[in-house]
């Protein structure tokens, strides 16, 4: 595809210049081809108009004079024949033939070999105008046997009055002259219509040569005048006049449309041709000359006729040509003038993205799209500014807050117990792994005497708030279990307690449990919390009790489990049971009863650490979706 | 003087070359070209003792020794005949019987009058000057013409003919030679030398034409300009072409610038047979032997 040069495609100005000029040029080609068209059209038929109108008066004009030859003839004709008995009247009649008609340059009478027979063979009164002098004289002789010639031959064998071709002139001094004359001659006829001879009379035509050569109606043209054998009786090249016809040269350069011309012009026709004549492209127009069978043309070079077009043409392209290119430079000069803000905001917004954003946008009061443009920029740099500002201030506040959230992690952690008792007989492990920084769960222990208080709790909800709540609830209970409470009584206090001025209405599941280490008998209260799992089975319960924190003043119910010992007791959260698989399967209770029957011997850590890698496993990855605590109890006997 | 036997055309180039080239001037001859008028014929000339040697036709030369004026053939130009007619209506000449037919009345064409009688076509004839005018304007049904130059008048007068409007005499049994240089015998008795010397400096003028066609046009318009004839370069460059081509033997195609006996023969027979000759014409009444 075509491609653009570098120097346009990477200038907006002179693309848009370069597309504008295109546009124009199309336009204007379209326009002016349409205004040329529509010229050259008008142009060429006025040529056509007014060469036509100077060839019909040029025609009119010599046909008017040679009517009157051929008046002359008809006025001389019928005197021949009522004198026919009195031949030496012809030369009266002759001459004065000549006398009425001064324009004549000769007429004869005459007659067929030994018509008069006291004559001999030649009879032929013929007067002609010497300089204005009449003479007669008696035309035929053994030099010049008048009845051998075209123009007395002519009638004879057309029958009828005729047109000779031009020809010299007989002049009885030099036989030929150099005067081109032409005869129009009338057969004449006896009684019986019998021809006996020839009545012609001549006229010069060198003021024919010389009335249509001043026939210029361009400054270049030039008229013509052939006879009916195509000779030139009037051109412009005297080289031509007489020696050339139409269709000589064609005779050597066959030319098909001269030729066609030539044929129309002895046909008689009137017309125009459009051709190459003589070496220039021409318009000729041409017409008959009455009865001569002669024919007259025009010939106008293209050049001429077109000259005044050609030459306002050509100052109309030059002047679009130029009015382009200038209007090519000149909208490259304003556009790029008007997008010179742009260039600009370009380059600045180029140093602003590289992060220098104090850079100052370029403010020339302009209202239009640029402009707006630059305004928009404008803002969006200062919005850009403040919330990089805000962005630094949000950093550093979120640094600081994920620094506290670890500390407050660290001190929630600290609140559980990562020591456990050594106590006889008594095996029992802990541990708690937060979702996030901190967690809602909980567990704790405390002994006293021979008695294990023991908790595992889950807060409502998550993060900050979740863990002051089951801080909180730590705390409540080693104060409570330190008392020597049942856990009833301890779920009761811890209740009210946390119940009372609980406007986030966050509340704990709790299992509290007491353990006798002597006699191995187990009273807990479960506060809504999971059933442990106790010798490989869910604990059954007769009351499952409220969460702690709902509702102020409930009364919680403990139960009691006669002995426990050699059995392995797992409290738990339901960050156990609802440990999520990347499928979202569940952990489920099933399989912690599962993992649970195969550990019967083990330690209680040994079972924490064998259920924090199985449900590991099954999470395989994904992040906990929940705090999950597990605590273990095993009293040896 | 010499004379041909038509106004100043390339028919008669030969004799320009030798003059113009000094072929004359090398043998010592002092030549005069004089060209007739269209009604000062060539055999007028001879007659009045005007002319020391002209051109002639061939059959126009045995008229006139029928006539009663021995004449001499010195050199013999042509050696085909170049007359044809040529029919104005679009017709075959041969099919316009009684029809008028333009002939020059300076008194060549003897061979179409027999052909005339022969094929007895019985043709009107008319007696025309010069030019083509009278068949142009249509005051004929077909003209005689010369080969060289009244059928190039015609074509160049914009007609366009068929080979159907054309009779070529040579095609049709009537092939006899045409132009040779003439004298009266008792001329050539007196200036023998001289007569042989003109011949051989014409037949040398010829060959030069025959080998030099550009110069010789040039030398054939130049002759044209000085005698004002109505023609032009182009109608010259044809008649010389044409006249070159006539004087190429058909059989052997050597120019040979003889007498053939066989057509002397002929003509005589024909003209005889048509009563333009009293008594036969001898090709030894012809040569110089």
């Amino acid at each position: 595809m075509f491609k653009l040069p570098r120097y346009i495609r990477n200038s907006l100005s002179r693309k848009l210049s370069l597309l504008i000029a295109v546009f124009a040029a199309i336009i204007f080609s379209a326009s002016l081809g349409f205004m040329f068209t529509q010229s050259l059209k008008t142009v060429r038929n006025e040529a056509i108009s007014r060469a036509t109108q100077v060839l019909d008066n040029t025609v009119l004009r010599v046909n008017t004079i040679l009517q009157r030859v051929e008046i002359a003839a008809d006025n001389t004709d019928w005197l021949v024949m009522r004198h026919l008995d009195t031949p030496d009247s012809l030369f009266v009649y002759s001459r004065q033939a000549l006398q009425h008609n001064p324009g004549l340059s000769g007429c004869s009478i005459s007659f067929e070999p030994y018509y008069f027979r006291e004559r001999g063979l030649y009879f032929s009164a013929f007067a002609m105008n010497d300089n204005g002098v009449i003479r007669t004289t008696q035309k035929g002789n053994s030099l010049y046997e008048y009845f051998y010639m075209d123009w007395y031959l002519l009638p004879k064998m057309l029958d009828r009055a005729v047109w000779t071709e031009p020809y010299f002139d007989y002049n009885p001094r030099n036989i030929y002259s150099k005067e081109m004359i032409a005869s129009y001659c009338k057969p004449l006829k006896d009684e019986f219509g019998m021809f006996m001879g020839t009545l012609s009379v001549d006229i010069s035509l060198s003021w024919l040569s010389e009335t249509i050569s001043s026939v210029k109606p361009y400054p270049n043209s030039y008229s013509i005048m052939i006879g009916e054998g195509g000779t030139f009786f009037v051109h412009p090249d005297q080289s031509k006049l007489l020696y050339q016809t139409i269709f000589t040269e064609t005779l050597e350069h066959p030319d098909p449309d001269l030729t066609e011309l030539g044929h129309a012009m002895l046909r008689g026709e009137e017309g125009m041709r459009k051709i190459v004549f003589e070496g220039t492209n021409d318009y000729v127009f041409f017409k008959p000359l009455g009865n001569t069978g002669w024919s007259v043309a025009i010939v106008c070079p293209e050049s001429d006729i077109f000259s005044g077009y050609t030459r306002l043409r050509r100052i109309v392209v030059t002047i679009v040509i130029l009015g382009l290119i200038l209007m090519l430079f000149i909208f490259i000069r304003i556009v790029g003038r008007e997008l010179e803000p742009l260039k600009k905001l370009a380059s600045q917004t180029g140093t602003i993205a590289e992060g220098h954003f104090d850079q100052t946008l370029p403010d020339d009061g302009r209202t239009d799209e640029i402009g707006q443009l630059t305004k928009s920029f404008g803002n969006m740099q200062q919005s850009l500014i403040n919330y990089i500002e805000e962005l630094k201030e949000t950093t550093a506040l979120t640094a600081s807050f994920e620094n506290e959230l670890k500390v407050a992690s660290d001190i929630q952690m600290s609140m559980l117990p990562r020591v456990f008792p050594d106590y006889k007989g008594l095996d029992l492990y802990a541990s708690m792994t937060p979702a996030k920084e901190v967690g809602g769960d909980l567990y704790s222990y405390v002994m006293n005497d021979d008695k294990l208080y023991f908790c595992v709790g889950d807060v409502s909800g998550k993060g900050v708030p979740a863990s002051l709540f089951m801080a909180q609830s730590a705390q409540l209970f080693r104060v409570l279990a330190a008392e020597g409470m049942s856990p009833a009584r301890i779920a009761t206090y811890m209740n009210n307690e946390l119940s009372d001025n609980n406007d986030t209405s966050m509340f704990v599941t709790m299992f509290i449990g007491l353990l006798y280490t002597t006699t191995g008998e187990l009273e807990f209260c479960n506060c809504g919390h999971n059933s442990p799992v106790l010798d490989g089975q869910f604990v059954e319960m007769q009351h499952t009790n409220l969460p702690l924190g709902l509702v102020n003043d409930y009364s919680f119910e403990s139960e009691t489990i006669a002995d426990i010992h050699g059995k392995t007791m797992l409290v738990y959260t339901d960050g156990l049971n609802e440990a999520e698989s990347p499928a979202k399967e569940l952990f489920g209770d099933e399989h912690i009863l599962q993992q649970m029957a195969s550990m019967k011997d083990m330690s209680s850590r040994q079972v924490i650490d064998k259920i924090s890698a199985a449900v590991e496993k099954h999470r395989a990855g994904t992040d906990p979706n929940d705090d999950m605590t597990l605590m273990c109890i095993i009293l040896h006997p | 003087m010499f004379t041909p036997q038509w106004t100043a055309q390339a028919q008669f180039a030969g004799y320009y070359v030798a003059q113009e080239k000094g072929f004359y001037d090398e043998v010592g001859l002092e030549v005069e070209i004089v060209h007739p008028t269209s009604t000062l014929t060539a055999m007028t000339r001879i007659r009045n003792n005007e002319s020391h040697a002209t051109t002639l036709q061939l059959s126009q030369a045995m008229e006139i020794i029928d006539r009663g004026i021995p004449l001499v053939n010195i050199l013999q130009t042509s050696m085909n005949n170049s007359m044809v007619l040529v029919s104005r209506r679009g017709k075959s000449p041969l099919s316009q019987r009684r029809e008028r037919v333009g002939i020059w009345s300076a008194g060549f064409g003897q061979i179409a009058r027999c052909m005339s009688i022969k094929e007895g076509l019985d043709y009107d004839w008319v007696p025309f000057a010069s030019n083509v005018d009278l068949y142009v304007k249509g005051a004929l049904d077909a003209m005689l013409a010369m080969s060289y130059n009244e059928y190039y008048q015609i074509l160049q007068a914009g007609f366009e003919l068929t080979e159907k409007e054309i009779y070529r005499f040579c095609d049709y049994g009537y092939n006899v030679q045409e132009d040779g240089v003439y004298m009266t015998r008792s001329y050539y008795r007196n200036h023998k030398a001289a007569a042989d010397k003109f011949a051989a400096a014409s037949r040398k003028g010829w060959q030069w034409a025959a080998e030099n066609p550009e110069e010789t046009l040039d030398i054939v318009m130049k002759v044209v300009e000085e005698n004002h004839i109505a023609t032009n370069r182009i109608m010259q460059k044809l008649m010389l072409e044409e006249v070159l081509r006539m004087q190429e033997d058909k059989s052997s195609g050597q120019r040979e610038f003889r007498l053939n006996p066989d057509m002397v023969k002929l003509a005589s027979d024909l003209m005889l047979e048509c009563g333009m000759l009293r008594r036969e014409v001898t090709y030894e009444q012809l040569t110089t032997e």
